[in-house]
């Protein structure tokens, strides 16, 4: 219950000047040399105390981890949709069909991803049963199902090297998400639909955006090194009408009961949407 | 003030021309009242009533009726949603309402970049305005229950008033009394409505309530002046009588009274915050000055760090969510509300909240001997007459020898023990027993009538004699009537004060030194005797500093004979030397020194109201014993609450880390600024406040009183402690579990370091995590829900071990019984179930940014738990091994 009597602003700066350094008793901020050694030195004891017990604790916690396979796959149930090329800001393909510095990039993508896919880079992998899992767990090496670049067809960079970019028929190469033991159901295909009729005519490759079983499961970046996961390439022929207008596409995975594709809360599972304006 | 909304105000609030109209048939009123005027024949014509038996209790029952009770109506005080106002506009709230503003700023601004993934801004947004809201309500609820306490304690303490009603005197409470009541004042008393004085032996009242002016107002049943107010036939409601008595007519009750008129003067009642409220709340604002101050820090770092305005601004706002104690307030309030309500089950009323604490640091009590020490029952024990003094039979049944009856000196003081007494018994209680019946008037007049009425007879036949015609009332200054009964003398003071033991066994006085050493008592040092008796002509003599000298000197004083002034000195003096003044009393004349002392004690029963009126706190039952359980309770609530605020003060460490992690570190974010919230708001509270039924570590009432000017309720060592090593701990914990979720998860900690650009990168939707698998935007944000929620657990369960080594501060928790507050175990529980609900309620991961997490990363923390608790009773052990050591200085909080 001490009474508030109001310091002079003088005296309160002294005793500032007091509390960080005081010349009489040495003290720096209320406390000796020798004070602050001995208080310094407890914490570095003690956070160094802290510091292995946690440096400890991560490497029993990684002794536990399987390089291989993670302990867990809860967020990761069903896999996304990604394309390629991915414009860098949101889904918008902009280009001019005439002025190829407009979409060389997209180009180049696409080169630089299916560089992997090249028949050279899948020289050890091996032809599997088309239509079927192959499941390989028993497997101590897993290998790889070949994907063949000819069959994205007209989409492959062989037969255009443009990508069809040039003739108005661009290409965009539809993938899933890799997820380690994912095991579609059925008979997983893409389907894509403009949001306005006539305006593009879609052609899928492999025929019906199919999605061959053969390459799934996937087992994981240490195990399954040379793994390729399957591609779908949707040429879009965009029609006189659809120029210059943006076109909203919207791709899905189909066919499959376990991959989802209608989640409301990620509208990239299963599903992807992308706009594409093409000027003459 | 809600009990007293039911009562019936005597004059309906009305509004517009109504009032008007009322207001000047109020003032006509005011015009015509001339009952000063008036002689006593008149008066009792005017009120029907009757000068010497008063009223019937038929016809008081119907006016009590008519009139309403004599009641102030309570103030209009300030209106509800001003107050409710006043609590969303405090310091802290209004960094919310920034921060709440900033946040809907960064959601527009990434609304209008067509950003449409992240509406965690807006959630954000409403969540501070939630918390602001809700504290605002939490805040208005206990200002509004406290005003509920304060008048509810009104209600306890009744006042009391004297009326005289069909023949016979009875003491109603003060509401009930009526117009035409004829009712009876003596010194001390409230004046109980306005009255006009019959008749008055040296009344004297004092008006500075009314008047400001505090000079003693003589009363007497002459009209003296014109105006009623001021002449001296009146004496109004609310002011005190100081001494003699009078008897007078109620002519107005309730606000009809002079003072109920005054509006302003009791519209002035306001709530004002406890000197401790205001210390929390200080402590509060550096804390948000402090955050303030780090925010900036990392607000600038985050700039140089090349991070846009927009989330810069954003770890601001978030940094001060995280070190904001926002639970605080509301823990202290409960907190310290809980130990009044428990005094009150005691029979301790406190008058103001902050009084509890400050009982505990008290380190002098100044204890009035009559009626605080003793039982205030007294008995005629030694007579003194012819020269010679005789042993009255004290027994209750009269069983023993009684003393010599014939000497013509008995006689008369006989005479004088029965009609020179202003004391009476209770009507209706003739088959009782003299020494067991009930007695209006005070201890020493009590105990004389007893006396008379055992060995003479009958008083009230004896007084029906010999009519009273004059009185010389009794009073401090002329003390001559009942020096041999009252025993005030030093030698017994000294031997009550022995047989209380405020001068303890083994202590000696002066006087007792010089007899033990036969020497005169002038070669005696002082300084050899602990103790030390001084009689209030020894205090006048004085020289100005010796007083302060011998309280110096001696631990254990007895003052006897002491005026009114000289206890204020006393006092004073105590405080001079840097003591913390308890001071118990129950006469009018103790009430300065009441007021002067840092802590008032009055007696609820035995008290005067002019000493309950000053005291800031009530005992019930007069039970001296009461004071103790009021100065332990104190202690013990400023050392829980020291627990609960250390308690509340770690966590906010672990809250604040993963900020700096996140941006120095650039990992995901592990802790949302939602889940802070909940920490803060909804887990936390409960053990909090459990803490404050946290019984005393020993034996509290042997430790030395604590300095309010030095031993702080937030000290270094606790905020050290709380924020660099228990916080620390916590942290460990929270991280070490998030890398744990996310390794498992399938994101090994050196991936995490510097993983943050690409992982809020809402167009990435196919990022790859350490074993090869790619992750859509949406999935790694349940991702960091997933790890908000780990870190979540990892708080709760890290303060489970808190709050457990909180229960102490120097003794090992097995010695006080881990399990032993059943509260502080049901708040765990409780804790626990909120966690387990938050986590596992269908619909969390959407609304509040829980997800449901295996099992396992609720064990991670829990080595950390462990952790703490041996580190505490290490720190614990070492405190009480090595007192006064480096180890107790640094970490005894």
């Amino acid at each position: 219950m001490s009474k508030d009597t109001k310091k002079p602003f003088r005296q309160s700066m002294a005793e500032w000047r007091q509390f960080i350094y005081n010349p009489n008793s040495g003290e720096f901020l209320g406390r000796t040399a020798k004070s602050w050694g001995l208080i310094l030195l407890f914490y570095l004891v003690f956070y160094g105390f802290l510091a292995a017990l946690f440096t400890f604790t991560m490497w029993v916690m990684l002794q536990t981890l399987s390089s291989d396979i993670p302990k867990y796959r809860d967020r990761i149930s069903s896999p996304g949709l990604m394309i390629s090329p991915k414009p860098d800001t949101a889904l918008e393909f902009y280009f001019n069909r005439s002025d190829s510095q407009s979409y060389s990039e997209y180009v180049t993508t696409l080169q630089n991803f299916l560089e992997s896919y090249n028949d050279s880079k899948q020289s050890q992998n091996i032809e599997c049963t088309p239509g079927k899992i192959f499941d390989q767990s028993d497997a101590a090496v897993k290998k790889a199902c070949r994907f063949n670049i000819s069959d994205l067809g007209q989409c492959s960079g062989k037969e255009d090297a443009n990508f069809g970019y040039s003739k108005g028929t661009p290409c965009v190469l539809v993938k899933m998400n890799r997820v380690i033991g994912l095991k579609p159901e059925g008979e997983p295909h893409i389907q894509c639909t403009p949001k306005e009729e006539g305006v593009v005519n879609i052609n899928y490759f492999p025929p019906n955006g199919a999605m061959d079983l053969m390459y799934f499961p996937y087992y994981g970046k240490s195990l399954h090194a040379h793994y390729l996961q399957p591609l779908v390439a949707v040429q879009l022929a965009i029609t006189p009408n659809g120029t210059k207008e943006e076109i909203a596409i919207e791709c899905k995975i189909l066919g499959s009961p376990n991959l989802k594709n209608q989640d409301d809360r990620d509208k990239f599972l299963g599903r992807i949407a992308f706009k594409v304006l093409m000027s003459e | 003030m809600g009990m007293e909304k039911f009562e019936l105000g005597p004059s309906p609030p009305a509004r517009g021309r109504r009032k008007k109209r009322e207001r000047l048939e109020e003032m006509k009123r005011e015009l015509e009242l001339d009952d000063h005027k008036l002689d006593v024949k008149e008066l009792e014509l005017k009120y029907s009533t009757n000068a010497s038996t008063g009223l019937s209790e038929a016809a008081a029952a119907e006016r009590l009726l008519r009139d309403g009770r004599n009641e102030l109506r309570p103030p209009r005080g300030t209106p509800g949603w001003a107050r409710f106002g006043r609590q969303l506009a405090g310091g802290l709230q209004c960094l919310m309402w920034v921060a709440a503003v900033i946040c809907l700023t960064a959601y527009g601004v990434q609304r209008g970049e067509g950003d449409r993934g992240s509406s965690d801004n807006l959630y954000l947004a409403v969540a501070l305005i939630a918390v602001v809201v809700v504290t605002g309500c939490f805040g208005y609820y206990q200002e509004f229950k406290s005003t509920n306490i304060i008048a509810s304690f009104r209600n306890l303490v009744p006042q009391q008033a004297t009326v005289i009603r069909a023949g016979q005197t009875l003491q109603v409470n003060a509401a009930e009394l009526v117009l035409g009541d004829l009712v009876e004042i003596k010194g001390g008393d409230r004046v109980p409505a306005d009255i006009r004085i019959l008749a008055a032996q040296g009344c004297k009242v004092d008006n500075s309530s009314l008047t400001g002016e505090s000079e003693p107002q003589p009363r007497s049943p002459e009209c003296s002046h014109e105006s009623h107010l001021e002449s001296r036939n009146i004496a109004f409601f609310s002011t005190m009588c100081l001494e003699g008595t009078a008897t007078g007519l109620v002519i107005s009750t309730g606000d009809r009274t002079v003072i109920g008129r005054i509006a302003s003067l009791a519209s002035g009642v306001e709530n004002e915050k406890t000197p401790i409220a205001v210390e929390i709340e200080h402590f509060v604002d550096i804390i948000a000055g402090l955050a303030v101050l780090f925010g900036g820090t990392f607000f600038v770092v985050a700039m140089l760090i090349g991070y846009p305005l927009l989330r810069a601004v954003v770890f601001f706002m978030a940094i001060v969510v995280a070190y904001v104690p926002e639970g605080l307030l509301a823990t202290v309030t409960v907190c310290l509300s809980l130990t009044a309500k428990r005094l009150a089950r005691r029979n301790c009323v406190v008058k103001n909240l902050e009084a509890v604490e400050t009982l505990g640091s008290t380190s002098v009590i100044c204890s009035d001997k009559t009626g605080t020490l003793t039982q205030n029952r007294m008995t005629v024990a030694h007579l003194w007459f012819d020269g010679q003094v005789h042993t009255a039979d004290t027994t209750e049944d009269q069983s023993g020898e009684s003393f010599d009856q014939s000497s013509p000196s008995w006689a008369l003081l006989s005479q004088v023990i029965t009609l020179c007494n202003r004391a009476q018994f209770k009507p209706g209680q003739d088959s009782v027993p003299v020494a067991q019946r009930d007695v209006i008037g005070d201890a020493s007049e009590t105990a004389l009538l007893k006396f008379a009425e055992v060995t003479s007879g009958p008083v009230a036949a004896a007084r029906g004699r010999c009519p009273k015609i004059v009185e010389l009332p009794f009073n401090s200054t002329n003390k001559f009537q009942v020096i041999m009964v009252t025993g005030d003398h030093p030698i017994t003071a000294k031997a009550i004060a022995a047989a209380v033991g405020i001068i303890s066994e083994g202590s000696e006085t002066p006087e007792d030194v010089a007899a033990r050493l036969r020497l005169p008592l002038e070669q005696v040092d002082p300084r050899q005797a602990r103790a030390r008796v001084v009689t209030g002509t020894e205090l006048a003599s004085m020289a100005p500093g010796t007083l302060e000298e011998l309280l110096r000197t001696h631990p254990e004083m007895v003052f006897a004979r002491t005026s009114p002034q000289q206890k204020l000195v006393i006092v004073e003096s105590c405080q001079r030397l840097g003591a913390i003044v308890a001071v118990t009393g129950d006469g009018v004349n103790d009430s300065p020194a009441l007021k002067k002392a840092d802590i008032g004690v009055a007696m609820g029963i035995a008290g005067s109201d002019a000493a309950k009126n000053a005291a800031d706190m009530i005992l019930l039952d007069d039970n001296f014993a009461s004071i103790v359980t009021g100065v332990e309770q104190g202690r013990l609530i400023f050392d829980n609450l020291k627990k609960s605020i250390a308690y509340t003060l770690t966590k906010n460490i672990p809250e604040l880390t993963p900020y700096l992690i996140y941006i120095t570190a650039s990992v995901p974010l592990p802790l949302g600024c939602i889940t802070i919230l909940f920490i803060e708001l909804c887990t936390d509270i409960f053990p909090s406040v459990s803490l404050a039924y946290e019984r005393a570590e020993s034996d509290i009432m042997h430790l030395k009183p604590r300095n309010p000017r030095r031993d702080r309720l937030v000290n270094e060592p606790l905020a050290a402690y709380s924020y660099f090593q228990i916080g620390a701990i916590q942290s460990f914990a929270g991280f070490t579990d998030y890398f744990v979720a996310m390794a498992q998860e399938g994101w090994w900690p050196l991936l995490v370091l510097g993983l943050r650009p690409r992982w809020e990168d809402a167009h990435l939707q196919d990022l790859q995590d350490s074993y090869g698998q790619e992750w859509t935007f949406a999935q790694r944000r349940y991702q960091q829900y997933t790890c908000y929620t780990v870190f979540f657990i990892s708080i709760e369960m890290c303060q489970i071990a808190d709050v457990l080594i909180r229960k102490t501060r120097r003794l090992s928790l097995f010695q006080q019984g881990p399990f032993r507050n059943r509260t502080l175990v049901v708040a765990i529980v409780f804790q626990v179930c909120i966690g387990c609900f938050l986590c596992y309620c269908p619909g969390m991961p959407n609304i509040f940014n829980f997800m449901p997490i295996r099992f396992q990363w609720w064990l991670v923390p829990m080595p950390f738990g462990l952790l703490i608790l041996i580190y505490d009773e290490i720190r614990k052990l070492g405190v009480r091994r090595h007192p006064g050591s480096w180890w107790d200085r640094e970490l005894y909080y």
